[in-house]
């Protein structure tokens, strides 16, 4: 077998937070030869052509999503970097930043050369404090050697990075709440349209794009767009960062073509090396996306139309593997935690019906449960879809679904727990409490 | 100190307190944020007498001038400067968090909000350690449950609690984007899953297990040991230099960045060569320009001959000769940019 190309996770290990080293690998061979030549009408028809997709989870075309920024405005562009890795199960930024720094700066001059921008935001969230060093280090460099700053490389052009440390808030990894927490606000998301491309950060056009998705365009500038869209599948093209965990032999960061089976990603000696104990189920995208019974796993292929077929999502390539010893009540008792804890309290179906359902949960856990009570939270979680500005509640909502569906007889084991459970349900015992 | 009596840290949505202290509490869920251990008990908030020379020093001043000129407008520094407050003070009392509001110009009341609505900043004093055990679903896979019980019996304290001799508190939080390395802690701003050489590590693939802690717990023993008071760590990560700041902060202009935004760079490396064909201009391009001018100097004035599109290379005067002067004007909207350098049409040589 061919050995896989790495474009994004290349450098891992070598020591390429360091602008020499990064520079002998090849790093900002762009800045240098190719990008200035290039217009902004080329350089936008590079990434259409390449095929990348958004890589933060929406599998947003980045080409196209960059054609939306209204040129000729006179209004200034601010492009935003998603470094609010929060997403259960997802740590591929949070090690690409860490490895190499220089890459993300590379990507942000191509983006901002496309889309005209003179400044650029990293929101980092809060807990990356390490990682925010790493790139406060290597901005220093970069504005050491004049690929940053005033008329780089002795043409027009002029930009500025700017990290920004966010401060603990999941939300703020949904595009418009991260806007607002950029400009200082609460990170509640805002109603779409408009769209970031037109009124996004301080009312002007603004690109959000993730760490992951900037990271792949210097490859892609070095090579060709071809040789990128060559790779993966016709649809969904490249390479993915994946972050396997759980209860995997090697659980970490792998990159691979899009495409790949999953159960080569979980078993095969070169990614995660194989699963702990029997499979039971696996989370294909981050914690909000629908479960995979192994008997699906078998089936699945690593890419957004594969995974849509199976009625899930790539999402951020968060791949959790769970074994038998798993308790699937428990772990969307987790997710329901999780998910109430991080509502931004903007609308109602979210605030309350989050809770709602977690008390619902927890009452279940601890043996208080009732017939319908799952008929109860798939109701619950129905009503998320569409109720809400961003979809943070119907995150919750399909775990939910799919956990109920797929291990139905688990959850009626715990209502069963209750001796009562045939008795109607009185509000009072909803509440949540500690279940470990 | 200013006994202050009244819960400021809201964390929840269905916790109603009124503003005399505990007794007041009038109904209240349990919920999440009570299993994460980040409620606490009003505390006594020192007054701004008393916190105001660790925000007044001159280091400070210059950190948040800094961070003033990176946004459009101030209070897009609201964040980073009540980072600064906690680095500081070890955690933001309410007159630090009136006195970011100050800075960032905008009112207590929306600096209260922010502050509260972000679970990282601290309205009340930790102890010197600060661990915080990720929870989530990865980690609960992994054996996070395991690994905090063993935490809360050797420490002998619950989730939320501070040791007697103020060294650890322990919380748990939400994915800490660390998976591969479930279960995972941060122990204050360090992501720890295990000790080498004295230092605290992340090595890939390596999660928390009780003998783990045990080593990480002893560091924190050893570092305590080392230094009197914990060392302080940039909260923002290290200062960059090179930067000028965003070309239309707060003050580097007035009030609406979008008038005052600056105008577009001039147009760069004009070069003009004469031949037989007429006088031939290149330049160097920048994504900004929407519209670009050629301007020859006739007599003493100059006159518009042409605009090339924004694809073009190279612009062509037919009429021109060696000699000729021209010039070249970009514009972005309505902005519209120094003219360039003036270029002398020069022989093509050869």
């Amino acid at each position: 077998m061919a050995e896989t190309v790495k474009v994004c996770t290349g450098n891992f290990g070598k020591g390429a937070q360091d602008i020499a080293v990064y520079r002998k690998l090849g790093g900002y061979a762009n800045i240098s030869s190719r990008l200035f030549d290039l217009s902004q009408f080329e350089t936008i028809d590079i990434v259409q052509r390449s095929g990348l997709r958004g890589r933060g989870g929406a599998g947003f075309p980045t080409g196209m999503k960059w054609s939306f920024v209204p040129r000729g405005t006179g209004k200034p562009v601010y492009i935003v970097v998603n470094a609010d890795e929060g997403e259960g199960g997802t740590f591929k930024d949070h090690r690409l930043m860490l490895e190499d720094p220089h890459r993300l700066i590379e990507g942000l001059i191509i983006a901002a050369w496309a889309l005209g921008a003179r400044s650029a935001y990293i929101y980092v969230r809060g807990e990356f404090l390490p990682s925010i060093e790493t790139l406060n280090k290597a901005l220093n460099e970069a504005y050491a050697e004049h690929l940053l700053g005033e008329n780089i490389g002795g043409t027009a052009f002029s930009f500025d990075i700017f990290v920004h440390r966010g401060a603990g808030a999941y939300i703020c990894g949904e595009e418009t709440a991260l806007i607002n927490s950029l400009e200082g606000q609460k990170g509640q998301p805002r109603l779409k349209p408009p769209f970031p491309a037109v009124n996004g950060a301080w009312q002007l056009p603004t690109c959000v794009n993730n760490v992951e998705t900037l990271m792949a365009l210097p490859w892609i500038f070095e090579h060709s767009p071809e040789a990128y869209a060559a790779m993966g599948t016709p649809r969904s093209n490249g390479t993915k960062v994946f972050c396997v965990s759980g209860n995997v032999k090697k659980p970490g960061v792998y990159e691979a073509p899009l495409g790949i089976p999953l159960m080569e990603m979980l078993t095969s000696s070169e990614y995660a090396g194989g699963i702990e104990g029997t499979l039971k189920g696996v989370v294909p995208g981050g914690s909000s996306t629908p479960v995979l019974l192994p008997s699906e796993c078998e089936k699945a292929i690593l890419d957004y139309e594969s995974l849509a077929a199976l009625k899930t999502m790539l999402g951020s390539g968060a791949i959790i593997a769970f074994n038998e010893k798993c308790d699937v009540v428990q772990l969307l008792g987790v997710l329901g935690n999780f998910y109430t804890h991080e509502s931004c309290g903007q609308c109602t179906p979210c605030r309350e019906g989050t809770g709602f359902a977690n008390r619902v949960m927890h009452a279940l856990l601890r043996g208080e449960g009732h017939d319908g009570d799952l008929e109860l939270l798939l109701s619950i979680a129905d009503q998320y879809n569409g109720t809400t500005i961003c979809p943070l509640a119907p995150a919750l909502g399909m775990p939910i679904t799919a956990f109920i569906s797929k291990y139905r007889s688990e959850f009626e084991a715990y209502i069963a727990k209750n001796p009562n459970h045939a008795s109607p349900r009185v509000n009072a015992t909803i509440r949540p409490g500690a279940f470990w | 100190m200013n006994e202050y009596q009244g819960h400021l840290h809201f964390v929840a949505n269905n916790t109603l307190t009124l503003d005399k202290g505990p007794s007041a509490v009038v109904e209240t869920l349990p919920n999440p944020a009570d299993q994460l251990g980040h409620k606490h008990p009003p505390v006594a908030q020192p007054s701004w007498k008393e916190i105001a020379p660790k925000l007044e020093s001159p280091e400070v001043k210059l950190r948040i001038a800094d961070m003033l000129s990176r946004y459009p407008q101030a209070q897009g520094a609201l964040l980073e400067v009540l980072w600064i407050a906690q680095e500081a003070l070890g955690w933001v009392p309410r007159e630090a968090i009136r006195w970011a509001a100050g800075v960032c110009g905008c009112s207590p009341a929306h600096a209260f909000g922010v502050a509260t609505f972000y679970t990282m900043y601290k309205h009340a004093p930790t102890g010197r350690f600060l661990l915080q055990f990720c929870r989530n679903i990865s980690c609960h896979v992994m054996g996070a449950p395991d690994v905090i019980g063993y935490t809360e019996k050797t420490l002998n304290i619950k989730t939320g609690g501070t040791t007697p001799d103020g060294l650890f508190t322990l919380v748990q939080v939400e994915c800490l984007g660390a998976c591969g390395n479930g279960p995972v802690m941060l122990v204050n701003d360090e992501f720890a899953t295990d000790v080498e050489n004295g230092k605290l590590t992340l090595k890939p693939g390596v999660g928390l297990t009780p003998e783990r802690i045990d080593k990480i717990l002893k560091w924190c023993y050893a570092r305590e040991a080392e230094f009197k008071v914990e060392p302080s760590r940039d909260a923002l990560g290290g200062v960059v230099n090179g930067h000028k700041g965003h070309s239309g902060a707060p003050g580097a202009s007035a009030k609406s960045q979008v008038a005052d935004y600056a105008p577009p760079c001039p147009i760069l490396g004009v070069k003009a060569v004469a031949s037989e064909a007429g006088v031939t201009l290149t330049w160097k391009g920048a994504p900004e320009f929407t519209q670009i001018a050629v301007e020859r100097l006739e007599g003493s004035s100059w006159k518009s001959i042409g605009a090339p599109g924004l694809k073009d290379k190279e612009f062509i005067d037919a009429t021109g000769k060696a000699g000729s002067e021209y010039r070249m004007i970009a514009t972005s909207g309505a902005r519209v940019a120094k003219p360039s350098a003036v270029a002398k049409a020069i022989e093509k040589a050869g």
